[in-house]
């Protein structure tokens, strides 16, 4: 119960050559929580309201449990949606609120009390039952309505931003709320947002689309580690991922990523990317913050893996700090310990942990990687 | 110690008396109204006019309800088809202005933009110059001298719909998206949503719409060639400006304008609240 297939779905719109949401083709599997991430502007809400039966789609299948539901009212395809400015009846009461959606379903008087009760007890809103929407802070509003949603037991939860309206501390306490309701109700929840943290902490399994394009589906891990484009890969992650240009060059049957500054060695897991001819390609090496790692320079001979750069800023966080280097053109942001103190125009040696780094064309953007390990 | 008396500025003083005496100054054509009902006929007459009544009788009123006696028409029948009239046509107006209003703020059709012109457009015209073609219509609906005939041409209401496309686009849709997910159906969210929460609209539209057919002489004397069909504002008007009647009518015609008055008055009282709401919401949001 609850399984959705989105069978290549498109939405078009008058007037606009390219498609809100571009072939959108996947299969949601019951009790996942999936999460649709991507700047805004990318379909991810288009998708959703697809889903939720609030806009027609224009092209392709969309399954419910194997129910064909395309020309299905929202009403009838068992499904409960919470909004991003919380959409709360304003004319009623908060137990009004919850109790709608059961009352329109002819649920008896009596099972409504006892779930609405019960509800608000899950989410300690007991208290403000009787008040109208108008007397309630955002967070209180938010639980009102995460409230009507849970009451009514529907198949699928859709969630649109349902944390952007609240402050940061607000935000972080409700999300984790979230997650284990989800986690107890074990309902197929898909969950929009544009920020990386949530879709990152929540999501079994993370869409990221851009352009109405899905660019990367994958669980949250997988996502970081491997991602299959430069999109995604500056995408997810704070601070962003380092992107080095260069080009890849053979010797003596190895291979290193060459610029102007820089020549190191490619991890043999990479050669299957560059066995076919790439010579003359422009590449982009990625690497993450904590994969680069500083040292003091020495004055000696550079050694193998080890590059030159100047401080160019300091960014402590508290936990971490984030140093800004200059490498030729480029800057890099490197993690360290935030004890060792680095000011503007140090001299340091910088060297990345090559079997971490990712590879990209430069031209389309694909992982090299990723790409290798399909031939 | 020393209890702080809030300080009163001259200004303030200045301001509140001006207040008081413009407030004083409008009240001034209810009271008036009030006490002309109420004076013999010989007050009157009166030359120069006094304001407050001197010696008040109910003859005014007990003439007016009696002139049934010796009229044709019996005042009560006038009295009956104006409630009649003005209560239907607030319920339809009201009705019809609503659900245009949804459709037009909410729903996505072809042609919707034409048909908003179109009311703006009708907004335009003067009523003298649509009299001809209601009468044409009216008398080719086969509906003279029935309450169809009063009731129909005060129904598409433009003033009405306009505002009222105004307040609606004003609910946030994903309100009436939820309700949509919570099972209710088109009539479901016109009623439990869209109604209630256009209340305030409803009450200023009910207001003028109230006053405008309660004091609507043009479809009685146009549409209605049957004299028990009239309305009230038509036998008042004619109280004072047929030949035969218009110094003796004096005193019921004094009597009349109370009876005029005073729904209005009430009607206005009722809604004043909600009316106040619709200013304070257009001019936040």
């Amino acid at each position: 119960m609850g399984s959705i297939t989105f069978n290549h779905v498109y939405k078009r719109y008058k007037g606009e050559a390219r498609p809100a949401v571009n072939d959108f083709h996947l299969s949601i599997e019951e009790g996942e929580f999936l999460v649709l991430v991507g700047p805004s502007g990318c379909g991810k809400s288009t998708t959703l309201r697809m889903l939720a039966g609030l806009e027609e789609i224009s092209e392709g299948d969309l399954y419910i449990d194997d129910k064909y539901v395309n020309y299905l009212s929202p009403k009838d395809r068992d499904i409960a949606m919470v909004f991003q400015n919380y959409a709360l009846y304003p004319n009623l009461s908060v137990y009004e609120n919850i109790a709608l959606g059961l009352k329109l379903r002819k649920t008896a008087k009596h099972d409504i009390e006892l779930r609405v009760n019960r509800v608000a007890r899950i989410l300690e809103i007991s208290h403000l039952l009787g008040r109208k929407p108008n007397q309630l802070s955002g967070g209180q509003k938010q639980r009102v309505a995460l409230g009507r949603a849970i009451a009514r037991e529907p198949q699928v939860f859709l969630m649109d931003e349902p944390l952007s309206n609240l402050d940061a501390k607000l935000r972080a306490q409700t999300r984790a709320e979230i997650i284990k309701l989800q986690s107890e109700l074990k309902r197929t929840t898909v969950y929009v947002t544009h920020d990386q943290v949530e879709a990152m902490t929540m999501g079994t399994r993370i869409v990221v689309m851009k352009d109405g394009i899905i660019q990367q589906v994958a669980p949250p891990r997988e996502l970081y580690d491997q991602p299959a484009n430069l999109f995604v890969a500056g995408f997810i992650g704070s601070p962003q991922m380092n992107f080095i240009q260069g080009s890849v060059t053979r010797e003596d049957g190895r291979f290193y990523f060459v610029n102007k500054r820089i020549k190191l060695p490619v991890p043999e897991h990479h050669y299957p990317g560059f066995n076919r001819d790439r010579n003359g390609i422009s590449f982009i090496m990625g690497v993450r913050p904590e994969h680069a790692l500083l040292k003091a320079d020495t004055g000696r001979e550079e050694e193998e893996g080890w590059v030159r750069c100047e401080v160019e800023m300091t960014e402590i966080t508290g936990a971490d700090s984030y140093v800004y280097v200059r490498l030729g053109e480029q800057t890099v942001i490197v993690r360290t310990d935030p004890d060792k103190l680095h000011r503007k125009d140090d001299k340091l040696l910088v060297s990345f942990a090559m079997n971490k780094v990712h590879f990209f064309e430069e031209q389309s953007g694909d992982s090299v990687s990723l790409k290798g390990d399909a031939q | 110690m020393m209890r702080r008396l809030r300080k009163i500025t001259p200004f303030q003083v200045a301001l509140v008396t001006s207040f008081t005496a413009l407030a004083a100054f409008m009240s001034l054509p209810i009271i008036f109204i009030l006490n002309h009902a109420f004076k013999p006929q010989n007050e009157l007459f009166l030359f120069p006019p006094r304001f407050l009544v001197q010696n008040p009788t109910m003859r005014n009123l007990e003439s007016l309800l009696l002139h049934a006696s010796n009229a044709t028409v019996p005042f009560t029948r006038y009295l009956f088809n104006s409630i009649i009239v003005a209560g239907l046509t607030l319920a339809c107006v009201i009705l019809v202005s609503t659900m245009a209003g949804y459709v037009l703020a909410k729903h996505k059709f072809h042609f919707k933009q034409l048909v908003l012109a179109l009311i703006t457009l009708s907004l335009m015209f003067a009523p003298e110059t649509v009299g001809i073609p209601r009468y044409l219509i009216i008398s080719g609906l086969g509906i003279n001298n029935t309450y169809l005939g009063h009731i129909l041409p005060a129904l598409a209401s433009p003033v009405a719909v306009f505002m009222l496309v105004g307040f609606i686009s004003q609910i946030p849709g994903e309100v009436l998206e939820a309700a949509k997910i919570d099972g209710a159906s088109q009539v479901g969210i016109f009623t439990r949503m869209v109604l209630p929460l256009s209340m305030p609209a409803i009450a200023t539209i009910s207001i003028f719409t109230f006053q405008g057919v309660w004091g609507d002489v043009e479809t009685s004397t146009l549409f209605m060639q049957e004299e028990t069909m009239r309305t009230m504002a038509f036998y008042v008007n004619s109280l004072l400006s047929g030949l035969q009647n218009s110094v003796a009518g004096q005193n019921m015609a004094a009597a009349a304008a109370l009876l005029i008055f005073v729904p209005n008055l009430i009607i206005f009282l009722l809604f004043q609240r909600r009316v106040l709401e619709t200013m304070v919401h257009s001019g936040i949001k």
